[in-house]
């Protein structure tokens, strides 16, 4: 990944963070004052390089993990918002990217009741008797990253 | 990758859905999988990890064998 695409990938994570919204390619470009063609050619090569995933065929973005920019059932409150996670483990790995206290509402898959956690000062400090299941194995993680 | 409430609802969800069985956790060891590997996310300096960096992550965290072999 060279300097250019770390910039382009930095700026599109802080003003997510900052806004809640997944800048396109044409609001990137004009932030950072680059040609679109440019930005949007990043954006390709950040979603290859596993820095960000964009929707197939298209330019958008639908995950900046540990954030998910589609609706998920798995919802994070932390640092004074509320982000949707892609999964268990990212749904844990927002408090940690956002140094923050945080708390998890998902719900289990075979009897849909909910389940929370809840992490304060960096420890799990409820729900840690749950389970979590990897159905995937390591390898093929990025195979389809969606179902993983 | 899902939380579930128990073992049992964990057998019950694989049956029902004809998933294959992968690898379960205790929740708090999620936990701490999570906080080191997405950490430094959001860091100014961030870069992306070496593939080996990320294996250490796994196998000091006892998440060893084929299963989490990442290559």
């Amino acid at each position: 990944m060279d300097e250019l695409d770390l910039r382009i990938r930095n700026h599109i994570y802080s003003s997510f963070v900052r806004d809640g919204t997944a800048a396109a390619p044409a609001e990137t470009a004009e932030e950072l004052e680059l040609a679109e063609t440019k930005v949007s050619d990043a954006y390709r090569r950040l979603h290859d390089a596993h820095a960000l995933v964009l929707e197939p065929g298209s330019l958008r973005i639908r995950m900046l993990n540990p954030f998910s920019v589609v609706e998920t059932p798995h919802r994070v409150r932390c640092a004074g918002r509320s982000w949707f996670a892609n999964c268990a483990w990212d749904a844990l790995g927002i408090p940690a990217a956002l140094h923050a206290d945080g708390r998890v509402a998902s719900a289990c898959p075979d009897c849909a009741e909910p389940l929370e956690l809840e992490v304060v000062d960096g420890s799990l400090a409820r729900g840690g008797e749950l389970l979590v299941h990897f159905v995937v194995p390591a390898r093929r993680w990025w195979d389809d990253i969606g179902f993983t | 990758m899902v939380f579930l409430r128990s073992e049992e609802h964990l057998a019950r969800w694989l049956g029902a859905t004809g998933l294959p069985v992968g690898a379960s956790m205790p929740a708090r060891t999620l936990h701490e999988l999570a906080r080191r590997w997405w950490w430094t996310r959001l860091e100014p300096d961030w870069r992306s990890r070496a593939p080996v960096e990320s294996q250490r992550i796994l196998d000091d965290l006892g998440l060893t064998g084929e299963f989490w072999r990442l290559s």
